[in-house]
C-alpha cells in the first residue's frame, strides 16, 4: 500500500488510477482506457491550482465547508471525462467565489447556488481567455519576475548544478482588448521556454519578443530556465563527524555573494537518519525545531550583521553503531525580495488600444526552488 | 440533453445536434461537438454515420474551440476514419496552435496516425532505421549491419540500432505480433519497401505537421509537449529530433507526478538515442525530493547516457547518492556503477576499485543484521562487481583474491553465495588463484555446517568445478575435501542439501572410489560418461553470454501504456504506414475482403510477462485453432451453400460463453449493443455488458464468468483491403473446391489485441471464387463452445 501511494500512475486489473497530492489531499483520475497520462495528471493539478486559488488554500476542512462550490467547479471543469473550461478567469465569472457577502445572501435567501445565469462574455469572443467588455477606472498592469533557484551542492562543498526556474508573472486591468509587447534587455540567457497560449509564438521565433492579447486579472505570461549559474546567494556549510556511538554536528550559514537586497526567510530543513536515536541541537540565532518524524527544522529568518548563524548539537546513534554512514540532504529556503538572480532583465512593456491613463509596475522576487546542500 | 441517455430520444437529440452544429454561436458549435460522444456512446448503429457526419462538418469549423472539442469527439467516435481527417487537414494544421489545451493533445495524436496511414514514415526519422536494418540483415549477418551504418556517414550515432528497431516496429505493430511472429523477417523486410517511406523534405503535410506541432513544444501545459514531441520523435528527421530534448527536460520541473511520467518516456528515448541527452546529463542528477520512483528512473537514463566525458561527474554524484539514508535507493546506485562499468570498459577498474572500498566500508561497521538496507547494498556491490568481473575475468585477478579474503567477514548468505560462485567459476583464471584454491575450500568444508542452505548447495557446485579442473598435487586434497563435503551433506538437515550430496554422489562414485587420483586414471575417468554429463552441467555455464535484460516492451510516447508497461484497453499502436493511401486509390473496391481479427482467448497461460509463454501459447492457439476451423468446415459450406435470405444477426462473438445454436446468437443481439467497431467491449459500459450476460442461458461455469468479469471477450472486425501489402503467413482452412467456391484461409493477425496482452489476434480472411453472392457465413468454434456468427457478411461477386 505504501508503494502504491507514491506511484503517480497506478494499474488495476480494471482500471488505471491517476494520483497527485497537493498539501495532503490526493486527487485521483481513473480511467477505464487508454490515454495520455500526463493529461490525466495535468488535470488534476489544474483542479488543484483552481480550488486552492477559489478557497484561498487547500485543506480538508475547507473542501467540507464549500463543498458546493467543489462540485460545481468541477461540473464545469469537465464533461463528459474530457476536460471543458480549464481557464481561471471564466471560471471565476460563471461561478462567484465564496465570500462572506454571499454567504450572507445564501443564508438570508435560501439560494445556495452562486452559478451566475448569463454565459461569460469569453465563450463567445474570438480571444476564449479574455471577456469582451472589461472595463476599469484605473487602468493598471503589474509584471513579476518570480524565480526559483535550484541547486546541488554535494559533499565536498561544490556546486554541482545551479539553475533558476522563473516565472513571469503578470495581473493585467486593463480595459478593452489591450495588445501587449514586452521585451527582455538579454533574452540570449533563457535557456528554455514556456508559453501561456495567450503568447503568439511568431515574434518570439523572430525577435524573442513577447506579443500578446492578456487575460482579465492575474496569470502566468511565460515560465523560463536559466541554467548554469556560476554562484549561490548563500553558504550552508554543514560539518558531521561522528565517534564511538555519537555524532557531533555543526552548520554555519553565512552569505557568500551579497545580492544588494537582504535575504529573509532563510529556513534549513533536514531529515534525520532513521540510525539516530536522538538528537540535541542548538543554535545561536533563529529557532531548531525537532519533529517526532525526525524533520529537523532551523528557521532563520534574516541573518544578522555581526555574527554567522551556527547549528551545533550531538546526535546519540543507536546502539552497536560506531559511526554514522548516511548522511542527511539539507534543504536550505530564502527569499530575496527586489532581485531576479538569473539577471534577467525587463527592457519595455508597450501597450496598444489603452487608454492613456496607466500604471504600469514591475517587481521581482527570487526563493530557493530545490536548493540543497549534502554532507 | 444529451446527458439524459435513453435510446428514445436520441433521433431527436440527433437532429438538435445537427443544427446546433451549424449555428452561429462558437459556443453552442461547441456544445454541440461535446454531445456528440455522449450520443455516440449509446451505441445505435442508425445513428453511427450521422453523428460522423457532424463530426467531419465541425471539424471543418474555423473557430479553435470548437475544433478542440471535435477533435475529443472524432477520437471517441471514429478514430479511424481518416478520410474525414484528410479533407480537413490543412485547416487543421494551422489551427491547432490556437486550439485550447486540452483539445492539442487529441488533435496531435490524431494528425500524426493520419499522416502515418497516408504518407508512410518519414525516411530520414528514426522509424526508418527499421528498413535498412531489416534489409541488411537479409543480407548480412548482424556485425555488418553496424558496420554498415556506420559508414553510411553517421559515425557520430552510437545509438543501439537493435533497440530501436524494436522501439520502432513494436510502434507500429504492438507487441503481441512481435512475438508472434518467429522468422519470417525476410518476408515482412520485403514488405517495408521504399514505397512505404515518405521524405519529409518533400512532403508537404508530413513538413505542415512538423512544422504547426514545433510551437507547441512552448506550451505550458506539459501533456501538449509530450504530445507534440512524440509527434516529432516519430516523424522528424533524425538531425532535428533534437529539438524535443529541452521541452522534455522543462516539463520535468512541473509536479512530481508528471515528473515520473515524463521521465518514463525519456528513458525510451534515451535508451533508443543515447547522444541526444548526453550534454544534459546534470538534468538527471537526483534530488533529495524526488520520489524513489523517479529517482530509480533517473538512475537508469543516468547510466545509459554516461559518456567518457561526464563519467567522473557522474561518479561523484553517486558517491553522495551511495550514502543516501534510503538504502534502496544506495543499492540501485550500486546497480547503476555496474552498469556504467559495463558501458565503458575503460572506467571498469576504477568502478571496481570504488565498490571494493564500499564493501569494506559496510564491513567495517558490520551492524548488517541491523537493517534490511545494508544487506541490499551489500549483494548489489557484489552483484556490479561479479558483472565486471565476467567482461574480463584475467584483468580483475586481485579483486577477485580480494573478495576471496573478506569471504569470511561477509555474513549475508546471498553475498556468500556469489563470492564462493566466483570461486568456481574463475577457479582457473591467473597464477595466483589456482594456488589459493585448497585453502578457500578448506575454509568452506570448515564452516560447511553453519551456512545458509543456499549457502551449502553453491558449496557442492563450487567443489565439483574446482575438483574438475583441478591438477597435480591439488586434486587429491580437494577429492578428499569434496568426500568430506558429501558426507557433512547426506546428514544434512534440509532434504535439497541431501539430494544434492546424493545425486553427486552417484555421479562420482567412481571416481571417489578409486580414491588414489594417477594421472592415466583421471584420463581414462574423464572420458567416463558421468563425467562428461558432469562437464557439461558446470564447464559450460561460462560460456552462456551476459545479456543484459531489455525490458523490449515499447508503446506510443505519451500513451497510457508504455507507463504501466501493457497495452492499456483501447490502446492502438499507429497505423499501417500508407493503409488509407490503398484505401483512397479504390482501385480493390469490388473485391471483397473481410478481415476478422478475432482475439482468443489464450489457453490456460496466466502470466503475460514472459517472452517463452507468450511464444508458446501462441503455438498452442495456432494448433487448436487450427483444429476447431476444421470442425467447421462442414457448417460453413452448408450455409453458402443453401445461400438463403441474409439473416439479420449481429456479429455476435464472444468466445467465452456456451452457446449451441445460431438461433440464441442472434436472440441476444438485442442485449449486445451493436458490434460493428473494433472497440467494443472496451467501450462498452459495464451494466451493458451484464445485461447482456444475464441473457446468456449456459454462461453458468464459474471459469466463464470469472473470465468475463476481466473482459476477455473480444471481436475485433476492420475491413481489411486485398491490396495489402502485408502477407502474414497464412493457413488455408477451406479450398475452394470444397467450400462452393469460398475459400478462407487464415493468419496471425498484425495487430496487438486492444482488450488485453493475453490475446491473439486472428485474421480471417474470406474470399469469394465463385461468380454467385453469398449470403451467410458462419464461423463456429467449437472446442471452447464459442461461436462467431458473421452473418451480416454481405459477400458481393468478386471477379477472380
Amino acid at each position: 500500500m505504501l508503494f502504491l501511494k507514491s506511484m503517480p500512475v497506478i494499474a488495476s486489473p480494471t482500471h488505471y488510477i491517476f494520483q497527485i497530492v497537493r498539501a495532503g489531499i490526493t486527487f485521483l483520475a481513473c480511467t477505464q482506457v487508454e490515454m495520455p497520462p500526463l493529461m490525466g495528471i495535468e488535470f488534476l493539478c489544474r483542479v488543484a491550482d483552481i480550488l486552492s486559488d477559489y478557497l484561498g488554500e487547500l485543506n480538508e476542512d475547507l473542501i467540507k465547508d464549500n463543498f458546493v462550490i467543489v462540485y460545481e467547479l468541477l461540473d464545469e471543469m469537465i464533461d463528459n471525462g474530457f476536460p471543458l473550461t480549464t481557464e481561471p478567469n471564466i471560471l471565476r465569472e460563471m461561478i462567484a467565489p465564496p465570500n462572506i457577502v454571499s454567504k450572507m445572501l445564501s443564508v438570508v435567501t435560501g439560494n445556495s447556488s452562486n452559478v451566475s445565469d448569463i454565459l461569460p462574455g469569453a465563450t463567445a469572443s474570438c480571444v476564449p481567455w479574455r471577456p469582451t467588455d472589461v472595463k476599469y477606472a484605473n487602468n493598471e498592469v503589474y509584471v513579476d519576475l518570480v524565480e526559483e533557484m535550484d541547486a546541488i551542492i554535494n559533499r565536498d562543498g561544490v556546486l554541482v548544478k545551479c539553475e533558476i526556474y522563473g516565472e513571469v508573472q503578470v495581473n493585467c486591468l486593463l480595459s478593452g482588448l489591450p495588445d501587449l509587447t514586452l521585451s527582455f534587455a538579454n533574452p540570449s540567457i533563457l535557456h528554455d521556454v514556456r508559453f501561456h497560449p495567450c503568447v503568439r509564438f511568431r515574434p518570439w521565433e523572430s525577435h524573442q519578443i513577447l506579443s500578446f492579447v492578456p487575460p482579465d486579472g492575474q496569470f502566468k505570461l511565460m515560465s523560463y530556465r536559466v541554467k548554469k549559474l556560476k554562484s549561490t546567494p548563500i553558504y550552508v556549510k554543514p560539518q558531521l563527524t561522528s565517534d564511538a556511538g555519537t555524532c557531533r554536528i555543526s552548520v554555519m550559514v553565512g552569505i557568500r555573494n551579497d545580492p544588494g537586497k537582504t535575504i529573509d526567510s532563510i529556513i534549513l530543513q533536514f531529515q534525520l537518519p532513521p540510525c539516530i536515536l536522538s538528537a540535541d541541537l542548538t543554535s545561536n540565532h533563529g529557532t531548531v525545531n525537532v519533529l517526532s518524524n525526525k524533520i529537523c527544522t532551523w528557521s532563520i529568518g534574516r541573518i544578522p550583521k555581526d555574527k554567522a548563524p551556527s547549528l551545533s548539537g550531538t546526535m546519540v546513534l543507536e546502539t552497536g553503531l560506531e559511526t554514522l554512514r548516511v548522511f542527511p540532504t539539507f534543504q536550505v529556503e530564502f527569499r530575496i525580495m527586489g532581485v531576479a538572480l538569473s539577471g534577467l532583465q525587463i527592457d519595455k512593456l508597450d501597450l496598444q488600444n489603452v487608454p492613456n491613463r496607466l500604471y504600469k509596475g514591475f517587481r521581482a522576487v527570487t526563493r530557493a526552488g530545490e536548493y540543497e546542500v549534502r554532507s | 440533453m444529451a446527458g439524459i441517455r435513453l435510446h428514445v430520444i436520441s433521433p431527436l437529440v440527433l437532429v438538435a445536434v445537427g443544427k446546433c452544429a451549424r449555428d452561429p454561436s462558437v459556443f453552442v458549435r461547441k456544445c454541440a461537438a461535446n454531445a456528440l460522444p455522449k450520443l455516440h456512446e449509446l451505441r445505435q448503429e442508425e445513428i453511427t454515420s450521422a453523428i460522423e457526419e457532424i463530426v467531419g462538418i465541425l471539424l471543418n469549423d474555423r473557430s479553435p474551440g470548437v475544433v478542440g472539442a471535435a477533435a475529443a469527439a472524432f477520437a471517441s467516435i471514429c478514430p479511424n476514419n481518416f478520410t474525414l481527417i484528410g479533407r480537413n487537414y490543412r485547416n487543421l494544421c494551422q489551427i491547432l496552435p490556437d486550439v485550447e489545451e486540452w483539445g492539442q493533445i487529441l488533435l496531435i495524436e490524431i494528425l500524426l496516425r493520419y499522416v502515418v496511414a497516408s504518407h508512410g514514415l518519414v525516411k530520414e526519422s528514426i522509424m526508418s532505421s527499421l528498413l535498412c536494418i531489416e534489409s541488411s540483415h537479409s543480407e548480412k549477418d548482424v556485425f555488418d549491419v553496424n558496420v554498415a551504418l556506420e559508414d553510411n556517414g553517421i559515425p557520430s550515432r552510437t545509438y543501439d540500432s537493435e533497440l530501436v528497431n524494436l522501439v520502432s516496429r513494436s510502434y507500429i505493430e504492438g507487441l503481441g505480433e512481435y512475438l508472434t511472429r518467429s522468422s519470417d523477417t525476410n518476408a515482412r523486410s520485403s514488405d517495408l519497401n521504399g514505397a512505404r517511406f515518405t521524405s519529409g523534405k518533400t512532403n508537404d503535410d508530413v513538413k505542415l505537421l512538423l512544422q504547426c506541432t514545433s510551437p507547441l513544444l512552448w506550451s505550458h501545459n506539459s501533456a501538449v509537449v509530450l504530445a507534440a514531441a512524440g509527434v516529432h520523435w516519430i516523424m522528424s528527421p533524425k538531425e532535428d529530433v533534437k529539438r524535443i530534448v529541452k521541452p522534455l527536460l522543462f516539463i520535468l520541473r512541473s509536479s512530481g507526478a508528471s515528473k515520473y511520467v515524463v521521465l518514463c518516456n525519456i528513458q525510451v528515448f534515451a535508451k533508443a538515442l543515447p547522444h541526444l541527452f548526453v550534454p544534459h546529463y546534470e538534468d538527471f542528477f537526483v534530488s533529495s525530493s524526488d520520489s524513489y520512483q523517479s529517482k530509480a528512473l533517473k538512475l537508469e537514463i543516468l547510466s545509459s547516457i554516461v559518456t567518457e566525458s561526464s563519467i567522473s561527474s557522474v561518479f561523484k554524484e553517486f558517491q553522495d547518492y551511495i550514502r543516501d539514508p534510503d538504502r534502496r535507493f544506495a543499492a540501485d546506485t550500486v546497480a547503476a556503477i555496474g552498469l556504467c562499468a559495463r558501458k565503458l570498459p575503460k572506467m571498469a577498474n576504477t568502478c571496481v576499485e570504488g565498490l571494493l572500498a564500499l564493501i569494506r566500508q559496510e564491513l567495517l561497521t558490520s551492524d548488517i543484521e541491523s537493517g534490511n538496507g545494508e544487506a541490499d547494498v551489500l549483494i548489489q556491490s557484489i552483484i556490479s562487481i561479479k558483472s565486471i568481473i565476467k567482461q574480463d575475468p584475467s584483468c580483475h585477478e586481485k579483486v577477485i583474491i580480494q573478495l576471496f579474503r573478506s569471504l569470511d567477514s561477509i555474513k549475508v548468505p546471498e553475498a556468500r553465495v556469489m563470492i564462493i560462485w566466483m570461486v568456481g567459476e574463475y577457479s582457473s583464471v591467473g597464477v595466483k588463484i589456482p594456488r589459493m584454491l585448497t585453502t578457500v575450500l578448506k575454509y568452506l568444508a570448515w564452516c560447511f555446517k553453519s551456512e545458509a542452505v543456499e549457502t551449502k548447495l553453491q558449496i557442492l557446485n563450487t567443489t565439483i568445478k574446482v575438483l574438475l579442473c583441478a591438477k597435480g598435487g591439488d586434486m587429491w586434497t580437494i577429492t578428499r575435501l569434496f568426500s568430506y563435503l558429501l558426507e557433512l551433506a547426506e546428514c544434512d538437515l534440509n532434504y535439497d542439501v541431501r539430494d544434492r550430496a546424493r545425486f553427486f554422489k552417484k555421479l562420482f562414485s567412481h571416481n571417489l572410489c578409486s580414491q588414489v587420483p594417477e594421472e592415466t586414471n583421471a584420463l581414462q575417468e574423464n572420458k567416463d560418461l558421468p563425467l562428461v554429463l558432469v562437464e557439461c552441467i558446470f564447464r559450460k555455464q561460462e560460456n552462456l553470454a551476459a545479456s543484459e535484460p531489455i525490458n523490449d516492451r515499447f508503446y506510443l510516447p505519451g500513451s497510457l501504456s508504455q507507463i504501466v508497461l501493457h497495452a492499456a484497453p483501447g490502446y492502438e499502436p499507429l497505423p499501417k504506414p500508407c493503409s488509407s493511401l490503398c484505401d483512397d486509390l479504390g482501385q480493390f473496391s469490388n473485391s471483397i475482403d473481410r478481415t476478422t481479427a478475432l482475439g482468443e482467448e489464450w489457453t490456460g497461460s496466466s502470466s503475460n510477462g514472459t517472452d517463452d509463454p507468450d511464444t508458446s501459447g501462441s503455438l498452442d492457439e495456432e494448433s487448436g485453432s487450427n483444429y476447431d476451423s476444421q470442425q467447421s468446415i462442414p457448417g460453413l459450406s452448408d450455409n453458402s451453400g443453401t445461400g438463403d435470405s441474409a439473416s439479420e444477426g449481429d456479429r455476435n462473438c464472444d468466445p467465452l460463453i456456451q452457446i449451441s445454436d445460431a438461433g440464441i446468437a442472434c436472440s441476444n443481439e438485442n442485449g449486445a449493443s451493436h458490434s460493428g467497431f473494433p472497440d467494443l467491449e472496451g467501450m462498452m459500459s459495464k451494466r451493458a455488458l451484464e445485461s447482456w450476460l444475464d441473457e446468456q442461458p449456459g454462461s453458468s461455469s464459474p471459469s466463464a464468468s470469472e473470465q468475463i468479469q476481466v473482459r476477455q471477450s473480444s471481436a475485433r472486425i476492420s475491413i481489411g483491403n486485398i491490396g495489402r501489402q502485408v502477407k502474414a503467413k497464412s493457413y488455408t482452412l477451406l479450398d475452394p473446391a470444397n467450400g462452393n467456391g469460398l475459400k478462407v484461409y487464415y493468419s496471425f493477425s498484425s495487430e496487438a489485441s486492444t482488450i488485453s496482452p493475453q490475446l491473439v489476434c486472428l485474421e480471417t480472411f474470406f474470399e469469394n471464387c465463385s461468380s454467385e453472392t453469398m449470403s451467410e457465413v458462419t464461423l463456429v468454434d467449437e472446442e471452447s463452445h464459442k461461436a462467431l456468427d458473421l452473418a451480416d457478411l454481405t459477400l458481393a461477386t468478386t471477379a477472380r
